[in-house]
């Protein structure tokens, strides 16, 4: 398990606060809650990547990270790559109103907008560790 | 008028595609508000229709962070027109040893590189405006 990697895959959408939640809390994982077992990829490099990048998801169990209830990142993964393992919809978490909200850029991220990532990132630690529990 | 699409990679790995993100954010949210707005890269990747009539046949200025140029090759298949393409990995050549920050946050040295591209699109959205007039 020690050498297990999983991969989150955010939408990092740009045009509502739920994308940049998705980011932050992807980027948290990554650099706080689960360095070195963390993977991820840039999604639009499934259409201006290469076959590296399509094998993603035969590669690494992955978890998407979707700002809106159109789950990008989901669908993209699913359509170029393969099955997901599980998936975080910011709006479910943080309600509609919340991650369809204006987005906004870091420099001007509040408590409260920390908050939320901290809450959402909690939500991809447990299916995290709950795909790495069954590995 | 139709608004000029300014459409990021936004980029996770690097830092890079957060200065690609932030410059188009500032451009489309505090500086050209009226003039030029962003579409979720996210979306057209997925391929579908909604994104596509957004900026199918319109004029785009995409900023990337790396070579892989995911921001124009997407927005090109989405059929979008590509009236410029910007790589903040070429803006960092300019400031060569300068401490940008990382892909979660931007140093004030990283703010004043987005700042400087930031500039140079606004000129960009100005021209592509008055060809279309």
């Amino acid at each position: 398990m020690a050498d297990l990697k999983i991969g989150v895959l955010s939408c990092s959408g740009e045009e509502c606060l739920g994308g940049t939640i998705s980011r932050l809390a992807t980027r948290k994982m990554l650099e706080e809650l689960r360095p070195g077992q963390t993977v991820t990829l840039c999604l639009p490099l499934y259409l201006a990547g290469g076959e590296e990048e399509r094998f993603f998801a035969k590669a690494f169990p992955v978890i998407t990270v979707d700002g809106c209830s159109k789950c990008c990142a989901k669908r993209a993964t699913e359509k170029y790559s393969g099955k997901v393992s599980d998936i975080v919809d910011v709006s479910e978490i943080l309600g509609n109103d919340v991650a369809l909200d204006k987005t906004v850029s870091t420099k001007d991220m509040t408590s409260q907008h920390m908050e939320m990532v901290d809450k959402v990132a909690k939500v991809i630690c447990e299916k995290f560790d709950k795909i790495a529990e069954n590995k | 008028m139709s608004k000029v699409k300014v459409i990021p990679c936004s980029g996770i790995g690097k830092v890079f595609g957060l200065m690609a993100r932030e410059s188009a954010l500032k451009v489309t949210n505090e500086l050209k508000p009226n003039e030029t707005e962003t579409v979720c890269l996210a979306h057209i990747v997925t391929g579908d229709e909604d994104s596509k009539s957004k900026i199918e046949g319109f004029p785009c200025i995409t900023i990337d962070g790396c070579p892989k140029l995911c921001a124009a090759k997407n927005a090109e298949l989405a059929g979008g027109i590509v009236k410029m393409q910007y790589r903040t990995v070429d803006e960092m050549r300019n400031h060569r040893g300068v401490d940008a920050g990382t892909a979660t946050a931007l140093t004030p040295d990283g703010w004043k590189v987005v700042d400087e591209l930031c500039e140079k699109i606004c000129e960009k959205v100005d021209d592509i405006l008055k060809e279309e007039k």
